[in-house]
């Protein structure tokens, strides 16, 4: 019985990082229709950004949040205006190539500069030790502020004037901008908001995770399989996905071998492509 | 007359040109095998960017170094010649596939004699493949599965010994110096190499007497152990053996910690080879052990540009500013099998010189290299090495040792 404590409060916990990292992934998908290949470098940036700021000058993770998340969304607000809505209407085909290409160039750049060497935040909080559980600080604090941060982006796409002009603009473009929205501003703050969960996401990860650009197409990855099974373009959907793919590869890990861990996430992702395109908390119609 | 004359001078020009082309083209082919025979080219498709790229510029750094020093001496003699080195790199963004296209690239329009082959046994496998086709001998230094080597490939040689060296001798190692051991989980990369250790340590585990309570693989890709290591804790072994490349090994250490999953003895294979390991893990690498083809700790003799280990070290320290792992020895030492091959076959055919290295039987700063049949080197005694407050003390063999073993703490 304990075993199963162990791995249900595993698989919490690794579930609400994997929410922290597909909700901006899911949202610029979801309202842009753009499927942004450069998710999973962006977290890394985001990673890389804390742990030079930590080990060069000695600046805590926490403290870096707000300094990652402000970047990282001028960053992303940039490159919608500048290069972005220049296509954003083609085919999705055409928008995956170019944030591919992007990509690559992102990809790259980083493994140039900083090397694809694994690097870590040496902070090693310890645990906490409830008998039959053991719960790692880093991580419970990393469920913590990734549920929060899910959170926030709730209240804001629910109770601000910008987060229902989100809405406005993913469920109609052309009744949202015969309503006075600019949606090429809406875009880029899209991609923006998307580019800064990615980068508070990469905070959060730098404290659990190795930060190496190996990793940059797991994580892209995951945010696809945590989007199909939530449900596309709602924050409630990421939170549901990451929660749900979290505690059945916890448990498919236990019962059938870590080998097949990543195999029934994926199988999950199938079920639901044919049973349930939506996901589990998506709407019809926005798939 | 006017057009006579343009039409005289006309022809003399043509005549003229033609017979300059000529010329040139005449100088060209009688320089062309000249040039062609002043440098023996090696090709090497390397990673150089994307996830291999750390082990790709191990390489490049040593192949370097080596080329340098060679030509400085002159070149590799050949016949009654000296003849240049020129090696030619391409990055192959660690994707296997290009890595293959290039090697192809090498062959056919660079006109390489010998191949280097990248990083890894899954890698090895396929450039040596078309080193096959095309009759290049290839030499692999960052190979160490036996199964790159069971293909029969008649122009594949691997400076690394086979796997099987490093598991008999750790469990016999550790069953001595931490007699109470009894069980053993391990958890495996399901990759060529990682694999074949995990599998080769569980094997030499059972033939020595330890019970195996535990043994996956994990997938390629896994960014989360906590499930295995749940399983492991419950299971309470003596000995816990990790395979993976550097980001899993620090990812599964990291977890053991936060779930307090321990054991007197810890192994992760390859992590202390690398300095990487120690630095990304800080005081949680202490009390890792773990076994490397080689170490600079070792002091070997023999021909090349390096005449010593000690040699080797000085130069690569000066050069780098930091430590040479065996990924360093190990390729540095590939070139010398080539100019030994050389110097033996006293010419470039291609079938000379396989033969030639097939019967390589020399001492080099990296130990000796005697290739077996299947094209890899001999085994030998491998050190055994651990994780002492934060640097890389060599447990075994005696020879070299120069700490005792410690418990996990």
């Amino acid at each position: 019985m304990a075993i199963y404590l162990q791995i249900i409060s595993n698989g919490l916990m690794l579930g609400a990082l994997y929410a922290c990292l597909a909700v901006g992934f899911s949202l610029v998908w979801g309202v842009l229709n753009v499927i942004n290949m450069l998710h999973g470098s962006f977290i890394i940036l985001g990673g890389y950004l804390t742990f030079f700021a930590w080990h060069l000058y000695g600046i805590h993770p926490v403290v870096m949040l707000p300094i990652v998340a402000a970047l990282m969304f001028a960053l992303g607000f940039a490159l919608q205006k500048l290069v972005i809505n220049r296509v954003v209407s083609a085919p999705v085909l055409t928008t995956l190539t170019l944030t591919f290409g992007l990509d690559m160039i992102l990809y790259n750049a980083m493994t140039y500069w900083f090397t694809a060497t694994p690097r870590r935040i040496t902070l090693d909080l310890g645990a906490v030790d409830l008998g039959s559980v053991v719960l790692p600080v880093d991580r419970l604090i990393g469920t913590a502020l990734a549920l929060v941060l899910t959170l926030l982006l709730y209240g804001v796409m629910r109770g601000s004037s910008i987060g229902r002009a989100i809405v406005a603009v993913r469920m109609d473009r052309s009744a949202a901008e015969l309503m006075g929205i600019r949606t090429d501003r809406i875009y880029a703050i899209t991609f923006g908001i998307g580019a800064l969960m990615a980068g508070v996401a990469g905070v959060v990860f730098a404290t659990v995770f190795p930060i190496t650009t190996n990793v940059t197409g797991i994580w892209l990855g995951k945010a696809f399989v945590v989007c199909v099974v939530g449900g596309l373009g709602s924050v409630p959907g990421a939170l549901v996905g990451g929660l749900v793919l979290g505690l059945v590869e916890s448990f498919a890990g236990h019962w059938f071998g870590p080998q097949q861990a990543i195999t029934a996430g994926f199988v999950l992702m199938l079920v639901l492509l044919v049973t349930r395109p939506t996901g589990l908390i998506g709407v019809r119609g926005y798939e | 007359m006017f057009a006579q004359g343009i039409l005289r001078s006309a022809r003399t020009g043509l005549l003229a040109g033609g017979l300059a082309s000529g010329l040139l083209a005449a100088g060209l082919m009688a320089s062309s095998p000249a040039l062609a025979q002043e440098t023996i080219k090696i090709g090497a498709p390397l990673a150089l960017t994307g996830g291999l790229a750390d082990e790709g510029h191990k390489q490049d750094v040593v192949w370097k170094m080596w080329v340098e020093k060679v030509n400085a001496a002159g070149g590799i003699p050949v016949g009654d010649k000296k003849l240049k080195v020129e090696l030619i790199e391409y990055d192959y963004q660690s994707e296997g596939q290009r890595a293959s296209q290039l090697a192809e690239k090498l062959i056919n329009d660079d006109k390489v004699q010998f191949l280097f082959s990248p990083f890894g046994s899954g890698h090895t496998k396929i450039v040596a493949g078309v080193g096959e086709r095309y009759q290049v001998p290839t030499i692999a230094c960052v190979a160490s599965s036996e199964s790159v080597y069971d293909q029969t490939l008649k122009y594949l040689f691997g400076t690394l010994s086979p796997n099987g060296g490093m598991t008999t001798a750790m469990v016999a190692f550790f069953k001595e110096k931490f007699p109470q051991t009894k069980t053993i989980a391990v958890l495996g990369r399901d990759d060529v190499f990682p694999k074949s250790m995990a599998e080769g340590i569980a094997k030499a585990a059972e033939a020595g007497g330890l019970n195996v309570v535990y043994k996956e693989l994990y997938p390629v890709g896994t960014m989360d152990h906590a499930a295995a290591l749940s399983s492991i804790k419950a299971a309470k072994p003596d000995w816990i053996y990790v395979t993976g490349y550097t980001q899993d090994l620090i990812l599964a250490r990291k977890q053991m910690q936060d779930l307090g999953v321990t054991a007197p003895i810890v192994t992760m294979v390859t992590g202390p080879s690398y300095k990487e390991f120690t630095e990304g893990l800080g005081p949680l690498a202490n009390g890792i052990s773990s076994s490397s083809w080689w170490h600079h700790l070792t002091s070997y003799e023999g021909q090349g540009v390096w005449p010593t280990t000690a040699a080797f070290y000085e130069d690569f320290k000066a050069r780098t500013k930091g430590d040479p792992d065996y990924v360093h020895g190990s390729c540095a030492a590939a070139g010398e099998v080539i100019v030994d091959a050389l110097a033996r076959a006293g010419s470039l055919d291609k079938a000379k010189v396989r033969d030639a290295i097939a019967a390589t039987d020399i001492q080099t700063f990296y130990g000796p290299i005697k290739f077996g049949p299947n094209g890899m080197n001999l085994s030998r005694e491998l050190p055994i090495i651990q994780v002492q407050d934060g640097t890389i003390k060599v447990l075994a063999p005696a020879a070299i040792k120069n700490a005792d073993m410690i418990a996990m703490p």
